[in-house]
């Protein structure tokens, strides 16, 4: 603050306005970039990239407070929004009465389901409603929304909104729900919506030439990705019919396809725009409330802000899937695995999401860096009444790797190997062949191994626990 | 409506808010100042922490008419028109920035505690900055970049370009 003039000084110099005016002045947030010398990354020349430490040419705009986020956009006239959430796992949607809300002060517009052209999304399955018309699948969806001058209205307004559930016994278990006499979540779907299995060589055989046979279950939580940005969408759409969304999506193209569909509105007319993400991680891979903000635009004819509640982001946006993993080895008394049998079943949510890829990616790792002649892995993706499941860093990966090393403790304490020698032994080599047949190349899992346990020092400590 | 007049980074400013306004909205809203950001809105994230008379508070937790005639500092008041301050400086050499969501509150946080303790050991920096979550960037980097400015090796001293 070391050029900065008081009011009464600023008067006097303009001389146009008194005391009380310049108090309504905008404060103090340059728009411009300051002055100072500008960080821009060496582009024109090459330098050497390996072993130097980068410094981010973001950060500058980041530490001054003046990188803009979704939820820091303000367009004039700009209305806010709420979703009602339904609150229950599993219903039937027997009647929504939005009178009430409507007539709250500052209420502009309010849409259900009923008023979405194409009410159903999704990455891959279209199988989510943008808003639950019919039925509702977890405690999450959104069943009505309201734009308001305020938030504060919009928030007093969903309270107005009264629901009529026919309530139903939830599917929670996923292996209650892998069992073929369950409800369907989706019926008449099946709650099996993804089977993936990879076989290599006879898991059988390699089962009976084994010394010892070891069977382990593990489970993983679900996890919510949890970026200190929360989800935010501000629809507006222009007197030619076009229409422009600023989201906190990371995936626009994808992004802008399913907003196509589901509003009935051909792609070239919309235009999404993506600022910086304030941390993603798999959670801002697909829309959530774009096409209802879209709608309340329209229907309001103003531009529309909705910013997700934390409490929203654990109800309403995707999470890591819960994963139940069933392992079977035969080992050679020396520590060789010879064959492996796993299951495993994904707790996939109420709706598909990203589940085809997660459980793709868990099954093709799940046997883990190891040569393993003899497989049989098989992977199901369930539906249940629960928060959705999709993308979140490593798909699947790092719920099968706690599964596979826990798996591979077990054994070598059972055996008396050390556990660094039990991977040591097992491990992929050069030209070893993957679960599902290529041919490996520039493996350094052993090198990787013992690098890893010098610099940790591993042999100190298991030297030390038993001495 | 409620009227408040604070003092924000050395300006006087007045705005006429509903009385459930926190200084958060007040300051995003009425004053256009988005560098505070909303985060969890019960306190927990510290993406919104502002220094209201030299003390740092989660501003979503603070009613703008709390902040009726005090004194706020936001990340917008640290630079001048011709430097950065020195720990944003630091932020930026030491790569304490990733996504930036978080960024700004911690900066605050790490300026309130340097103001109070210039020299802090790491485990006071971890003890200053354990109101501030952040998801991406770590939190080894910041407080690399609180000890640069607590050794006086800040600003001027370590550029971008050697860094």
């Amino acid at each position: 603050m070391d050029s900065k003039t008081t009011v009464a000084e600023k008067t006097a110099a303009t001389g146009l306005l008194d005391a009380e005016d310049l108090m309504r002045a905008p404060a103090l947030a340059p728009l411009i970039p300051y002055p100072v010398e500008a960080l821009v990354p060496d582009v024109d020349k090459q330098t050497p990239a390996v072993g130097q430490r980068a410094t981010r040419p973001d950060a500058r705009l980041h530490g001054l407070g003046q990188t803009k986020y979704i939820d820091d956009f303000y367009l004039p006239g700009m209305l806010y929004a709420k979703i009602k959430r339904a609150g229950v796992a599993s219903a039937r949607i027997i009647s929504i009465d939005t009178s009430e809300a409507e007539r709250m002060p500052g209420v502009m517009a309010v849409i259900t389901g009923k008023d979405v052209p194409v009410n159903s999304f999704g990455p891959s399955l279209k199988d989510q409603p943008v808003l639950a018309d019919t039925r509702v699948f977890h405690a999450g969806d959104g069943v009505a929304a309201v734009a308001a001058l305020t938030e504060q209205m919009a928030a007093d307004a969903i309270e107005k909104i009264k629901v009529e559930y026919e309530e139903f016994t939830p599917v929670l278990d996923p292996l209650e729900s892998l069992k073929l006499e369950t409800p369907g979540v989706h019926a008449p779907s099946s709650n099996i919506y993804g089977h993936k299995v990879i076989k290599k060589g006879d898991v059988e055989k390699g089962f009976a030439e084994s010394d010892h046979i070891f069977e382990g279950s593990f489970r993983t939580q679900m996890v919510e990705h949890v970026p200190l940005e929360p989800h935010a969408t501000v629809a507006t759409w222009d007197a030619n019919g076009r229409l422009t969304i600023y989201s906190t999506l990371g995936r626009i193209t994808l992004g802008r396809a399913d907003v196509a569909r589901t509003l009935g509105v051909p792609m070239s007319r919309i235009r999404i725009v993506a600022t910086i993400v304030g941390g993603n991680f798999g959670g801002k891979n697909e829309i959530t409330t774009e096409p209802v903000m879209a709608l309340l635009a329209k229907k309001t004819g103003r531009p529309v802000k909705c910013t997700f509640t934390r409490p929203e982001e654990f109800t309403s946006s995707t999470t890591r899937h819960p994963l139940i993993m069933d392992y079977k080895t035969g080992v050679t008394k020396d520590g060789r695995i010879l064959a492996r049998k796993i299951r495993l079943v994904l707790d996939g949510g109420a709706y598909c999401s990203w589940s085809e890829t997660t459980l793709g990616k868990a099954c093709i790792l799940s046997a883990g860096p190891y040569v393993i002649d003899n497989l049989y892995a098989e992977a199901f993706v369930v539906y249940t009444n629960k928060t959705m499941t999709g993308a979140m860093r490593g798909f699947g990966a790092p719920q099968v790797c706690f599964a596979y090393e826990s798996h591979m403790d077990d054994m070598a304490k059972a055996l008396g190997i050390d556990p660094l020698q039990m991977r040591l032994i097992n491990a992929l080599k050069e030209g070893s062949l993957s679960p599902t047949g290529q041919t490996l190349h520039s493996v350094a899992v052993r090198e990787s191994l013992l690098q890893a346990a010098q610099r940790f020092g591993w042999n100190e400590k298991t030297t030390g626990a038993t001495a | 409506m409620v009227k408040v007049t604070v003092t924000v980074n050395g300006e006087s400013r007045t705005a006429s808010v509903p009385p459930e306004t926190t200084l958060l909205k007040l300051l995003r809203e009425s004053f256009n100042l988005t560098g505070a950001k909303l985060g969890c809105d019960v306190g927990d994230c510290g993406a919104c922490t502002v220094i209201v008379d030299g003390k740092i508070v989660n501003s979503c937790l603070m009613l703008a008419g709390q902040a009726d005639g005090r004194d706020v500092l936001t990340i917008e008041g640290l630079a001048t028109m011709e430097r950065l301050h020195p720990i944003q400086k630091a932020f930026e050499d030491k790569g304490s920035l990733q996504c930036g969501f978080c960024g700004p509150g911690v900066i605050m946080a790490a300026k309130a505690l340097l103001d109070e303790n210039p020299n802090p050991t790491v485990q006071e920096i971890r003890d200053g900055l354990a109101g501030n979550l952040c998801r991406c960037t770590g939190y080894t980097k910041m407080i690399e970049a609180v000890q640069v400015i607590a050794r006086g090796t800040a600003s001027g001293q370590v550029t971008a370009k050697s860094a």
